[in-house]
């Protein structure tokens, strides 16, 4: 199976219906992508395939070959931050951490498919990702600047 | 001339039969179904429109998909904040495709998210179901207005071709099925068709 994963392509040779999650984080080593309910509930394993959001847990590898797929390690860099990332530094979203690298993900899909999210339209996006340190008026607002950041630039 | 005239004569004599790609689509003749036959096609027809595997998500305009069914307790909306939008694919919020992914074979995880062989989206808001009456239900799926310009043999290929349907008889993950089968499905809504669509009420 073939599939690039943050712009650099890889062979991988895994059963069909091993989620991508397990391809990412034990056949590549790419580990800032988390585990957490394994059952698409938490949003902890977003990854972005084909330019969209998508629950790495749930997506069987078969399904991601031939895709293009940007994991939290592709996102940015620790020199040039993706907005959603400088974002989330400004505002000290983080608390434990856990859940973050999905928060980020499925943040800045929203903010592809949607430049000026109003809290309902964040709320509504970022429902499926759970928090357990309850970040969550710290993630809406970072939203926001990171909305702000991506239009000034 | 003759020749041409008895062939004509056949085919208009005989049922039409069809080898669908996945279901034989093979209606009663025409005529041959009373109204209360069809009838009582229709209420098998009800009892599959208003199980939990069809009817979470054929919902009304708040765009919402539903959890409900034995293993339920109460009917709710699905976890998460889901609002599919009127897009009824997510377009507008997250897209049913972030969990419902695209893959050939069955996500048989218990409780993780259902997936086919196509983009999983809510059915259209004109063909609300979830909580509706068997009256309600057949008066929509007989109205061409509102069930996509169909008659009985369209419904049927519809049944055939759209593999979110067919996973309604084989939802995996300890769901509970749809009841009969889509083959049973697909001679019910042929056979209630050739009787003329009858509803209760008529």
């Amino acid at each position: 199976m073939r599939l690039t994963v943050n712009g650099k392509e890889h062979e991988v040779d895994v059963e069909d219906d091993m989620p991508l999650l397990w391809v990412l984080r034990d056949e590549l080593g790419l580990t800032g992508t988390k585990y957490g309910c394994g059952i698409a509930q938490c949003g902890a394993c977003t990854v972005h395939m084909d330019g969209f959001a998508v629950r790495s847990c749930q997506v069987p590898a078969a399904s991601a070959d031939g895709t293009e797929v940007v994991t939290i390690e592709g996102l940015g860099t620790p020199e040039t931050l993706h907005a959603v990332q400088e974002a989330w530094v400004e505002h000290q979203v983080a608390q434990c951490g856990y859940c973050q690298s999905g928060q980020i993900m499925q943040a800045a899909s929203l903010l592809s498919l949607n430049a000026e999210p109003t809290d309902d339209d964040i709320d509504v996006a970022m429902s499926g990702n759970l928090c357990r340190c309850g970040t969550y008026p710290r993630i809406r607002a970072a939203v926001k600047t990171a909305a702000q950041k991506l239009q000034e630039a | 001339m003759l020749r041409t005239s008895v062939v004509a004569f056949c085919l208009l004599a005989m049922p039409v039969l069809a080898e669908g790609e996945n279901v034989v689509i093979a209606p009663p003749a025409e005529g041959s179904v009373s109204t209360e036959d069809g009838l009582q096609a229709w209420a098998r027809i009800y009892e599959v429109a208003s199980h939990p595997r069809c009817s979470n998500c054929h919902v009304g305009a708040d765009n919402r998909p539903m959890w409900s069914g034995p293993s339920y307790g109460n009917a709710r909306p699905h976890g998460m904040n889901i609002n599919a939008g009127d897009s009824r694919i997510g377009a507008e919020t997250i897209l049913c495709s972030t969990c419902h992914v695209e893959r050939d074979g069955l996500n048989d995880v218990p409780h993780a998210a259902p997936q086919v062989a196509m983009a999983w989206q809510l059915a259209p808001v004109e063909a609300e179901w979830f909580g509706k009456s068997s009256v309600e239900i057949c008066n929509q799926l007989r109205d061409p207005e509102r069930n996509g310009g169909r008659d009985h043999l369209d419904l049927a290929i519809h049944l055939d071709h759209d593999l979110i349907l067919h996973w309604a008889w084989n939802p995996g993950g300890g769901r509970e099925p749809a009841p009969y089968s889509l083959q049973d499905h697909v001679n019910d809504v042929l056979t209630w068709g050739v009787a003329g669509f009858p509803c209760e009420g008529d």
